[in-house]
């Protein structure tokens, strides 16, 4: 067996947020129609390549994004398209009965699998990859961006871990797909000349953990690196710092989770696309948090309606540190969407909250008495939890840091337009985990200020540097 | 509590723009502020946040300083409980008004700042001085840099600074001997005119005035750690700043870096300069448990906002202030030094703060 290496991170701190996902993968009823927006967290579907009116069939190409690769969006059932319907959005009706309920069968896709034969060449298969809508599972652990098919990596980082509440759940992923996912890791070599590739997984003795180990014999290009789940250690940026990867222009790093490594299996193994998505669905506005199987454009009101329990739920695309809120304008589930997380917007106005004892408050510091408590869970509200206030430097936020730069120094250095000093004190490294906006008790939103920051610092350089 | 929020709700247009009291919104705010916990929620990710807020880790201080406090007025009287009073009104007077001239929320800080600065009083000193001296250190020691979080000098002790300086003969008398027995003089209103509760001098000055008789030399230790003895309202009890400052550090709100630098230097400074030098500098003992050294070290130089802070310029920084604290008060013309070791402290605390950083940053440099 693969006893693997353990890897030490920095800093971190696990939100024990109540509505956690089960173990569970729920597939949904087919819909009346689908939604799909055309944007999504990294990519914006702008060439429309249907018309109105169009019959499209599974998995043909609906538009493309031309700042990013050309990456397809695909249709996820066949039908219909109506494009003057919803802005911003593509809608499919009259959709095609398929037979099981899902796409999950090769024979529903008998246009795809009768005409597909396995590539051969490293090309072929990235063509594969980008025409069947698994590429964008694929991102740079530097930027976070979808790489560049044109570049080889220099290692590629398989995480099965989102520690960040509630991110899918590999395990739930990974039930009863460990073939696959063997499988999926050895195309994903295939695209590799001889660059390593780690597997990432926590120091865990789950049945599964062991079966996947005791499969990884004979996998010599695969380095199995051990890593506790406290968040953020899996953040694929702050990997390639542990791992000692350094990217340069010419050499990225890849990262890839359990999802996207099943859907490039999917591609090359049976040439199907990827139309299907598991999203979770949790946090302590979801009646039943649960995983769902669902097409990508699922009308998000069929999907939320019957599953919330509160009145004034607010819907975050992605975990709750670093997931963005879903706007009023988005109907339906993007293509990158991998979980849906509820919390309530309604507030308490606790009376005299700074004076109480607190036990059933959980925090980073240590000033209430959960302190003395073991670990519970809590249904955590969108509440601020304070006014807005001048740093202190109280230094939670650089002890909480997993990048291990200091968050209060660079908000400083912003907050008097010093946006040099804060490159000098190195706000590239920030990973946006969002900790230190979470543990600020002055309530700063450091993260969002290091990250405009970032962006500041790129237009800058951009500008700089002439084409 | 429905009600007192109903009622809040009820007045809160006067209180804004348009209002009759619109100018005084800061008040409102903060009045509001202290009851309920803000409505407000998250904007950007992080959607939810750490239930510690500025008001919770202010009043962590104000709960670790209330064994002083309660051990101030059992030695001092009821005095106390108005020096306290006229310290909170005339510099929450203050704090109000610049919150009104600026328009900005009125802090929390004020509240720390209102406490600390009458206990590190002689309790025998006038009212209106403490008034005085507490509207002196918010407006120069704080508001003028920026408000709570910008300034660079501890504002408790700019107050005391001022006082030390514009009254010396009331700074350096006022000492009252301390009650003793179960209520002390908890029931009592004593202040200079009282004559048989005056005392000549606190253990400092005798120290300096090397008028210490070495043979009581372990009672006095006792009475210092116990606070039977003549000195500033809450920094008599060094078991009492004990208790508080070890549950602040415990909270984490005081940097344990910055109180073991001063004991250490202290410590190990004392020693040494007691052996060489015995005629300036009284035994390490003595020293140790008398003047405003314990609760400088707990209290005042773990203040986050003017000391360093990065750990390294906290060690250091502390080590600064336990150092100057012993050369004052063997070779100044002052028997305590603890004081201006703060503040001396507090205007190297950036000079330590960008040493650190920058070899912080240096360790980054490689990093991508």
């Amino acid at each position: 067996m693969n006893s693997g290496k353990s890897l030490q991170m920095r800093g971190g701190y696990n939100v024990n947020l109540a509505g956690r996902p089960n173990g569970v993968i729920e597939t949904l009823p087919e819909p009346s129609r689908l939604v799909i927006p055309l944007k999504s967290a990294r990519l914006s579907f702008t060439e429309i390549a249907v018309s109105d009116g169009e019959s499209v069939s599974c998995g043909q190409i609906l538009a493309t994004d031309p700042a990013c690769f050309s990456l397809p969006l695909l249709a996820s059932r066949g039908g219909q398209v109506r494009l003057n319907e919803v802005e911003g959005h593509i809608v499919i009706d009259s959709l095609e009965v398929c037979p099981s309920g899902l796409v999950e069968a090769a024979e529903s896709l008998d246009h795809v699998a009768e005409t597909y034969t396995a590539p051969k060449d490293r090309s072929a298969k990235i063509g594969k990859l980008i025409e069947l809508g698994a590429w964008h599972n694929l991102r740079d652990a530097h930027t976070g961006k979808v790489p560049d098919p044109e570049v080889e990596p220099q290692a590629v980082i398989v995480s099965t871990v989102r520690s960040e509440p509630f991110r899918c759940r590999g395990d739930v992923l990974l039930r009863e797909r460990v073939n696959e996912f063997m499988r999926g890791l050895e195309h994903i070599q295939s695209l590799l000349e001889y660059q390593p590739i780690y597997l990432l997984m926590p120091p865990s003795v789950s049945p599964l953990a062991k079966d996947i180990r005791e499969k990884l014999r004979g996998h010599a290009y695969i380095n199995l690196v051990l890593l506790n789940t406290k968040y953020p250690n899996y953040n694929f940026r702050l990997l390639t710092r542990s791992l000692g990867q350094k990217p340069e222009a010419e050499k990225r790093v890849w990262g890839i989770g359990v999802q996207g490594v099943l859907a490039v299996e999917r591609a090359l193994t049976h040439g199907l696309p990827c139309v299907n998505r598991v999203v979770s669905l949790g946090g302590p506005g979801v009646a039943l948090p649960t995983n769902l199987r669902a097409a990508a454009g699922y009308p998000l009101d069929e999907l939320l309606d019957s599953r919330l329990s509160v009145s004034s739920p607010r819907v975050i695309n992605g975990g709750v540190l670093t997931g963005e809120r879903v706007g009023e304008d988005v109907k339906g589930l993007d293509v990158e969407c991998d979980s849906l997380t509820v919390l309530s917007n309604e507030t308490e106005r606790t009376f005299l909250a700074f004076v109480r004892p607190g036990f059933g408050k959980r925090s980073y510091s240590k000033t209430f008495m959960s302190s003395f408590r073991g670990k519970f869970t809590e249904g955590l509200t969108t509440a601020l939890n304070g006014e807005l206030r001048p740093c202190v430097s109280c230094g939670l936020c650089e002890d909480v840091c997993p990048a291990g730069i200091m968050p209060y120094l660079i908000h400083r250095f912003l907050y008097r337009d010093g946006l040099e000093d804060a490159e000098e004190a190195r706000v590239d490294l920030c990973v946006g985990c969002g900790l230190c906006s979470y543990v600020c008790p002055s309530k700063i939103d450091l993260r969002q200020q290091l990250l405009d920051a970032q962006v500041a610092l790129e237009e800058l350089h951009a500008e700089e540097v002439p084409e | 509590m429905k009600f007192l929020l109903d009622i809040m709700e009820k007045f809160r247009p006067l209180f804004r723009e348009g209002g009759a009291f619109a100018r005084m919104a800061p008040v409102y705010d903060a009045t509001e502020a202290i009851f309920f916990a803000p409505d407000e929620t998250a904007h950007t990710a992080p959607h939810v946040r750490d239930p510690l807020d500025l008001k919770r880790f202010m009043s962590m201080v104000i709960l670790a300083v209330a064994p002083c406090a309660l051990i101030g007025i059992h030695h001092f009287g009821l005095r106390v409980i108005a020096m306290i009073i006229v310290s909170y009104a005339a510099g929450g007077t203050v704090e109000v008004l610049v919150a009104m001239i600026r328009k900005e929320p009125i802090n929390e800080g004020f509240l720390v700042t209102g406490l600390l600065f009458p206990l590190i009083l002689p309790p025998g000193l006038p009212l209106w001085m403490v008034g005085v001296g507490v509207a002196f250190g918010v407006l120069v020691g704080k508001e003028v840099f920026g408000g709570t979080g910008r300034n660079v000098f501890n504002p408790a002790l700019v107050g005391r600074c001022f006082l030390l300086m514009a009254y010396p003969s009331y700074m350096s008398s006022g000492w009252i001997i301390p009650g003793t027995g179960l209520m002390g003089r908890a029931l009592e209103w004593v202040d200079t005119s009282v004559a048989d509760a005056i005392s000549s001098a606190t253990p400092l000055v005798l120290m300096k005035n090397s008028l210490t008789d070495p043979s009581v030399i372990p009672e006095t230790v006792r009475n210092l750690f116990l606070g039977n003895t003549a000195g500033c309202v809450g920094a008599t009890s060094a078991l009492a700043i004990l208790l508080g400052g070890v549950f602040l550090i415990i909270v984490g709100v005081a940097s344990w870096r910055t109180t073991v630098g001063i004991f250490g230097s202290f410590i190990i400074l004392g020693a040494i300069l007691h052996w060489v030098y015995p005629a300036k500098f009284a035994p390490l003992t003595l020293q140790l448990f008398s003047g405003g050294l314990f609760f400088g070290a707990f209290f005042m130089a773990t203040d986050p906002v003017t000391s360093p802070m990065t750990k390294c310029g906290q060690l250091v920084y502390g080590i600064l202030i336990g150092t100057l604290t012993l050369l004052i008060r063997g070779l100044s013309g002052y028997p305590e030094g603890m004081m201006f070791a703060i503040l001396l402290g507090n205007t190297s605390a950036y000079i330590f703060d960008k040493i650190a950083i920058s070899s912080k940053l240096r360790k980054l440099a490689d990093e991508r």
